[in-house]
């Protein structure tokens, strides 16, 4: 770390700046959680006020004793984990040819990719839905991974391409002069090189299927269920349990500050490419 | 892909619903299946059916079932659909005449059963109903100090609002001490459209014969005192175009409103530790020249024509309207018969039924109109018409002309 | 294995896996949008050939919405650029210790975007959220139903917008921050040996090597800025007087409310042509790199 006096200044304003960005920025969430433990009757009080009056925990205690709970939170991780690995499997392999191996199909692959992402989601869920009936997975956890890969893989891929295009490409090349196959260059130089990129696909991939609802809407009913469903249903026609609402909003949020905080940690700078190179 | 795999996959699930055939499903929204899950456990019982309950948000039994009917299949027997998706549906459901008997059709408020006549098929039976009556707050009502004041400034006695012109004189007496006396809702336009009945229009927005009145005399002078109290009174929050259903209900119970017109399951659903618990009155929906009248908002089973199981689904059906009043239990507390509100009347807890039976069975009160296009032309002519007159500037003869014209096009009239 | 066969093998599951997923809806799309046709009874329809277009293409209705979009998406975009790309620096300055901080600024990912719309909403309603009650306490404006977000049809769309540059900036932010980290360190320290200063060293290093990635997050969020509807729909549905209402909303109403499955294709076919065309300019235009 560096030694001199006006760069710890400089770090210390800009440490104060960033925490007082991110807590303005955090705020809305934290009112969200101040909503969920104000008791039931304050929840949607006028005049509002920021902080609860009186901490109370009934809306968690509602959320926690509606039935279906922990089954909905459990196909939510079900579906989440599958379809990033999956959208990983498909999109990585792709990605890294479309940067490394540029030519016109690749460009054209990575365009193409890309509709798929275009495409209005009211638009995809119907037929979605004969896909699925047809193959019998309407309602199954699979059935709706298939349908999450399929708007997280454009991502996936244009995320992964984007960093392995600013990967050298000597790099490459260099192992394969080594006795490295093009695969073996991409499997063992090259992808672990790209772990911040890796993880922040993950990421993304995760917290999209996380929560999507307009598939889930459509091609689950009980079985494989999601929160985001179940969430939704707190809002019905015959009124709003706000309360609870952001309870169950909260509780589904922890798992994934977990999983964005242990991906984070992936995202390390300082690759120094030369020194691979030799 | 492989043919064998999807053929035997396809198989196995024929052969899994073909064993299950002495069950029925049934597709519902959440307070769907809270109002029949009782009669549901009774009927199982009686007949040995299984009901299976599948609950999804508000949106989802539209869109499954949408989409269940165009790929040509169906795993629901019964489905419980808002009455405004009845037209887009009733081409691809049973009908269910034969279970409209006289002793049925004599116990359903006639505007339900004609709810459920789409084209002169009996495309579905009510589950359970409901429509918007007046809420009041029976303390500021029953006050000596305000009825004296309200009997002097205004030349009659302080009462529950039944007529237009109260209501506009309480919510201006009730604006006062940081109170609102009502609020005008701009976000939807359905409150507006009950008044529409009770200004005399031989129905809301279309004539019996699908024919566009949207700018009829009913129609302007009812968007005319809708707005009033917003436009010239100042008795209501002023942001009106921001306030929904939820909004409006949570000023009323925050003490915000001294009075609302809303639906009347609110009625039991009043949070105890509120502002406003134990205060709260309730009396029918006011009436306009053509006396009371509301918008009912029942709900209706249907079934499928893709079900499998179409003879126990119209079991249940039966059964559900029969035993009508096992629902009533229920949160929500609603139900669609005049003998299950009968068997409650006059039960503590149980105010708002006779208000919500009389307005139900009021002789102004209808549907809305039964037409495929009805969603297009809420959205497209009557909110912009609806939502422009709130801006209190424009001319809501002219506001509803354009509509109409828009609705016309929309019709192709 | 031959450069070809490396490539081909590469891409075959990516290919084969949106070709069945996705190649069949976007056909029968295409397809549908040629048919007088209902979406709850595909069976029967009646071939029109290209009036459901002709019939999008004239209605000032599909117009206005078409401008008010590019409006939303241009304010929403041109902001979770700004503030996401501006985080991403800070972030990079703090490096090592940032993970907090980092995961404090994805809190917006991890809500339901239902509870999202619903939670600005309420935020934003006059006399009832918090926002004003905030800015009146603050002495900003008079009373807190002084400023209409949701209701004054001059400021809507760009008020239900704001929802949506809160929840997505924090995209921008980590995309751009694994990118900036992705730079190799070697390229700073010769640029640092050649006595560049800092804004040069930006300017030269930082900003050439994170082309691929901004591209990236400029497509991506572009297209999906363009798209939005459901958060503007939990807001205020479109309204007061159409005035929030976007492209992908008139397709949503089209083809769920009303059931018109042929102009809803029709009005979604060419959007997705508008929108391939936008996205091939920025591949050109900002991605492409001299490589290869």
């Amino acid at each position: 770390m560096a030694d001199r006096t006006p760069q710890d200044a400089g770090k210390l304003v800009i440490n104060a700046v960033a925490l007082l960005l991110v807590l303005s920025y955090a705020l809305p969430y934290v009112y969200l959680v101040s909503t969920a433990l104000k008791p039931a009757v304050d929840v949607q009080q006028i005049p509002p006020s920021f902080f609860p009056n009186r901490v109370s925990f009934e809306n968690f205690g509602m959320v926690i004793s509606t039935a279906g709970l922990p089954q909905a939170f459990m196909n939510s991780a079900i579906v989440a984990i599958l379809t990033t690995l999956l959208s990983l499997l498909i999109a990585v392999p792709a990605a890294y040819v479309s940067a490394l191996y540029r030519r016109r199909i690749t460009v054209l692959f990575l365009l193409f990719a890309l509709i798929t992402r275009m495409v209005p989601a009211v638009s995809l869920g119907v037929p979605l839905f004969q896909i699925l009936k047809s193959l019998g997975l309407l309602d199954t956890t699979i059935g709706l991974v298939l349908a999450h890969t399929s708007t997280a893989v454009p991502l996936a891929l244009l995320l992964m391409a984007a960093f392995f295009e600013g990967m050298p490409k000597e790099l490459e090349e260099a192992a394969r002069i080594d006795g490295c196959s093009r695969f073996g260059a991409f499997w063992r130089i090259m992808l672990p090189l790209a772990p911040g990129g890796l993880a922040v696909t993950a990421l993304f991939s995760f917290i999209a299927s996380w929560n999507e609802f307009l598939f889930a809407l459509l091609l689950t009913s009980e079985n494989s269920k999601t929160a985001p469903i179940f969430i939704a249903e707190f809002n019905s026609v015959y009124g709003l349990a706000w309360g609870p609402m952001t309870a169950a909003a909260v509780l589904y949020s922890l798992p994934v500050i977990l999983v964005t905080l242990i991906l984070q940690r992936q995202i390390v700078g300082g690759l120094t490419f030369g020194a691979v190179k030799g | 892909m492989n043919k064998t795999l999807l053929c035997t996959v396809a198989a196995l699930c024929l052969a899994t619903s073909a064993a299950n055939a002495e069950a029925i499903t049934v597709l519902v929204e959440g307070g769907g299946h809270s109002l029949q899950q009782a009669a549901a456990d009774a009927f199982t019982k009686e007949t040995g059916i299984e009901v299976n309950f599948v609950e999804v948000p508000y949106q989802g039994v539209y869109d499954k079932l949408t989409a269940e009917i165009a790929s040509g299949s169906s795993n629901y027997d019964v489905v419980t659909i808002d009455v405004v998706w009845n037209a887009a549906f009733a081409s691809h459901v049973e009908d269910l005449s034969d279970l409209f008997t006289d002793a049925v059709k004599a116990d359903i408020p006639p505007a339900l059963v004609a709810d459920a006549n789409v084209g002169g098929k009996m495309m579905g039976m009510p589950a359970w109903a409901n429509a918007e009556i007046v809420f009041y707050r029976k303390d500021l009502w029953e006050d000596p100090a305000n009825q004296a004041a309200f009997k002097q400034q205004y030349g009659y006695d302080l009462a529950p609002p039944a007529t237009w012109q109260q209501w506009r004189d309480m919510a201006k007496f009730f604006t006062k001490d940081g109170m609102f006396g009502t609020d005008v809702i701009g976000a939807t336009s359905e409150e507006w459209m009950a008044e529409v009945l009770q200004a005399g229009s031989p129905g809301v927005i279309l004539d019996a014969d699908g024919k566009v009145i949207l700018d009829n005399q009913a129609h302007i002078d009812a968007l005319e005192f809708y707005r009033a109290p917003l436009c010239e009174d100042k008795s209501v929050p002023d942001n009106a175009l921001e306030i929904n259903w939820g909004e409006a209900q949570n000023l009323f119970y925050q003490g915000q409103t001294a009075m609302m017109k809303f639906w009347a399951h609110a009625y039991k659903m009043t949070p105890e530790d509120s502002k406003v618990a134990g205060k709260v009155g309730v009396a029918p929906m006011i009436g306009g020249s053509a006396g009371v009248a509301g918008i009912p908002g029942p709900w209706y089973n249907v079934i499928p024509s893709t079900s499998q199981h179409k003879d126990a689904a119209r079991q249940f059906i039966a059964y559900q309207i029969a035993h009508n009043a096992l629902g009533i239990e229920a949160p929500l507390g609603l139900a669609a018969t005049n003998s299950a509100y009968a068997s409650y009347m006059g039960k503590p807890g149980y105010e708002h039924f006779g208000p919500l039976l009389e307005t139900l069975s009021a002789p102004a009160t209808r549907g809305r109109p039964l037409n495929e296009h009805y969603q297009e032309i809420v959205d497209e002519a009557v909110m912009p018409a609806f939502q422009g007159a709130l801006e209190c500037e424009d001319n809501v003869a002219s506001l509803l002309q354009d509509a109409a014209a828009t609705a016309r096009d929309i019709l192709g009239q | 294995m031959t450069e070809r066969r490396f490539v081909l093998l590469m891409l075959l599951p990516a290919v084969l896996f949106l070709g069945f997923m996705v190649a069949y809806p976007v056909a029968l799309l295409v397809y549908n949008s040629f048919f007088d046709v209902k979406l709850i009874d595909p069976a029967s329809r009646v071939w029109v050939g290209l009036a459901n277009y002709a019939e999008v293409l004239t209605s000032k209705r599909m117009l206005e919405s078409a401008i008010r979009t590019l409006k939303y998406s241009a304010f929403a975009l041109s902001f979770e650029l700004l503030f996401g790309f501006g985080a991403a620096l800070l972030f990079s300055a703090i490096a090592k210790h940032s993970h907090w901080h980092r995961t404090i600024f994805a809190l917006p990912l991890m809500i339901s975007p239902i509870v999202a719309g619903l939670l600005w909403r309420f935020l934003l309603v006059g006399n009832i959220g918090i926002l004003n009650y905030g800015l009146a306490a603050l002495g900003i404006i008079h009373d807190p139903g002084a400023i209409k977000w949701l209701s004054d049809t001059d400021i809507v769309i760009y008020s239900v917008a704001v929802a949506d540059i809160w929840l997505t900036t924090s995209f921008v932010a980590l995309v751009s921050y694994a990118g900036l980290m992705n730079i190799p360190k070697d390229l700073f320290e010769a640029a640092r040996i050649d006595g560049a200063s800092a804004i040069k060293r930006f300017w030269y290093v930082t900003l050439p090597m994170m082309r691929p990635v901004l591209a990236v997050v400029v497509i991506v969020r572009g297209i999906d800025a363009l798209k939005t509807f459901d958060l503007i729909w939990i807001q205020t549905q479109g309204g007061p007087r159409q005035s929030s209402e976007v492209l992908s909303m008139n397709i949503y109403q089209r083809m769920v409310r009303y059931g018109d499955l042929g102009q809803a294709s029709a009005s979604a076919t060419l959007f997705l042509v508008f929108m391939i065309a936008l996205a091939g300019l920025a591949y050109w235009k900002i991605w492409r790199t001299d490589r290869g």
